[in-house]
């Protein structure tokens, strides 16, 4: 082999180092987009939403206002809330609907009017499902999670 | 015992790891297939030297990285050993004499990178003592004035720019270094600022930005520094570089879009006064405007450059087999013009996408410490350091817009580049692994 052979096969390997190179850059590069838009779309996985129920004619139907659910879900009057309601029966910090372990809890806090579930007062935490209806202060809110 | 410190390890740390490696291996052959080439061609082993060390440098900063910073970012250490060692086989193809000093300012600049990623607290120093630093840096600037140098022209007769000084053995220019501290000066003042930039945000409709002293005090220090610099020191490429880079910095603390207009008005407007004030400038936007009518003269430079690159065609001529000694001072300034001569259309597509994947890798940086107001402008500041450096040089080069002469980083000869650039990249790994203040 002459020298010039092998000089224009190490010039073809060369090229296809380079290349090999930015490959393999690009392929990371795209393994690493695939990472972060896993990571932001498990962070805004959504588990289900509150409905808003409206009583009419004393049936209650859904008012058509939706509140997102989250793992940590707190209910009441102040603004610190992540559901804040405009009602003087609700406390300032009345209930919070938490995921525990793949289960999702109702709690009162210490409401001064209380919480209920189902029309039933609410003394200690609650397991709740979907269809649950969640009575604070003069609102009902209807549990409708995700599968 | 290693082997326990590797169990214990976390699995996508190890993930991280073997993408640096992989890269750095990559990088490696492509290294390696072209210093065989050079051996080949010139039938003596004396390249194999700078490969080694070059071997040497990348093994020691990969493990030690793994030590001290095991959750970096995996991607920007292989590339600015890629770059550099590229770098070394350009020096060494184009003046074999010049490719020793290089390969000891590589282990140089590895020692810079690892001793910034291995300082816990350097963050927190360098903000607390940022106008010690801002102050040094400008008496450094002063002393450059005073005493400078050039290497190339030691007695000053032929009247080139003295942007050096001489340490006896070797020549730094500061102006490098001051690349970083100005960074960090800027980045500590707007992340101090930042709660009244984004207060007055809020406050739209009543903004008067331009007025306020707290956005008009550093536009005027950085305004002032870069006239210094282009005035005394007629280079052109460090005043642009900083103005820009503080621009961008200014942008990104304020996210105040005109800026960014007045900013580039600013600019075109200075361009227009230096034209007339100044020959350097002068005779830089001529020969962009129409190098041909003088191409055996002024414009020799860049028109030997742009025949570099229609000589390279798709695969380049090889390494050692074009002729790109017949551009002046390939080896800085240039080196991007040789580089595409003997690598051909594939090394400028691949060097162009390195340089754009570090720059964004830096912001991507930037973004994951956006709660952190100092770290994130540090991270788009010392990036946008690297990305307009590289854009004004290559496009210098390329003739798309008028030649400013900086180095092309990690690439060009020089030692203060080539130290600045690698301590750029070690910063950013420290931010890229999250702890710290």
């Amino acid at each position: 082999m002459t020298n010039e052979t092998a000089l224009f096969l190490l010039r073809l390997a060369g090229s296809a180092a380079l290349l090999l190179f930015l490959g393999t850059l690009f392929y990371t590069l795209l393994q690493d987009v695939r990472g972060a838009t896993a990571q932001i779309e498990a962070a805004r996985r959504s588990y289900g939403r509150l409905v808003l129920l409206e009583e009419i004619d004393a049936v209650p139907g859904s008012s058509g206002k939706f509140y997102p659910l989250m793992p940590l879900t707190s209910i009441g009057r102040s603004p610190t809330n992540s559901i804040r309601i405009e009602d003087t029966f609700a406390s300032a910090e009345h209930a919070l609907i938490a995921l525990r372990s793949g289960t999702w809890w109702l709690e009162d806090r210490q409401s001064r009017n209380g919480t209920s579930l189902n029309d039933m007062p609410v003394t200690e935490p609650l397991i709740i499902t979907d269809g649950d209806v969640v009575g604070i202060g003069s609102h009902k809110f209807r549990i409708e999670l995700e599968p | 015992m290693p082997a326990r410190a590797i169990s214990t390890r976390l699995p996508f740390e190890q993930q991280t790891h073997a993408v640096e490696r992989r890269l750095l291996i990559l990088a490696g052959l492509f290294l390696t297939i072209n210093t065989i080439s050079l051996s080949v061609l010139r039938g003596s082993l004396s390249d194999w030297i700078h490969l080694l060390v070059w071997i040497g440098c990348a093994v020691t900063a990969h493990v030690l990285l793994n030590w001290r910073l095991p959750g970096r970012d995996p991607i920007l250490l292989p590339l600015a050993m890629f770059v550099a060692g590229w770098g070394l086989l350009v020096i060494s193809r184009l003046f074999p004499a010049f490719a020793d000093r290089q390969t000891v300012w590589l282990i140089v600049a590895t020692l810079i990178l690892l001793i910034v990623g291995w300082l816990r607290d350097l963050l927190r120093v360098m903000r607390a003592f940022r106008y010690t630093l801002l102050f040094g840096g400008l008496a450094v600037l002063v002393m450059t004035i005073l005493l400078g140098v050039n290497p190339g022209d030691p007695t000053g007769v032929l009247g080139a720019p003295t942007l050096w000084i001489d340490l006896g053995s070797f020549y730094v220019q500061p102006s490098e270094a001051l690349k970083i501290i100005l960074v960090v000066f800027l980045a500590s003042y707007l992340a101090e600022q930042y709660p009244a930039l984004r207060a007055e945000e809020l406050d739209a409709p009543r903004r008067r930005f331009s007025l306020s002293p707290r956005i008009f005090g550093p536009i005027l220090l950085m305004w002032t520094i870069s006239v210094v610099i282009l005035v005394w020191q007629r280079d052109l490429g460090t005043a642009i570089l900083f103005f820009l880079v503080f621009l961008t910095l200014l942008y990104v603390a304020s996210g105040y879009t005109p800026l960014l207009l007045s900013g580039a008005l600013l600019v075109i407007g200075a361009g227009l006064l230096a034209y007339q004030l100044f020959d350097v400038v002068r005779l830089r936007i001529d020969i962009w405007w129409n190098p041909w009518l003088d191409a055996d003269g002024r414009a020799y430079q860049i028109v030997q450059s742009l025949m570099a690159f229609a000589a390279g065609g798709v695969l380049g001529q090889g390494i050692g087999q074009g002729a790109p000694l017949s551009i002046p001072v390939a080896h800085s300034d240039f080196a991007f013009a040789a580089l595409a001569e003997e690598w051909g259309l594939i090394g400028v597509i691949v060097i162009v996408g390195v340089q754009a994947v570090f720059a964004v890798r830096g912001l991507r940086i930037a973004i994951s410490q956006r709660s952190k107001p100092f770290q994130t402008l540090l991270a788009v500041g010392l990036s946008s350091m690297i990305a307009v450096q590289t854009l004004l040089i290559m496009g210098g080069v390329l003739k798309l817009i008028p030649l400013t002469g900086v180095t092309l980083p990690f690439l060009s000869y020089g030692g203060s580049s080539l130290v600045v650039s690698f301590a750029i990249t070690g910063l950013l790994l420290r931010l890229s692994h999250g702890e710290s203040s």
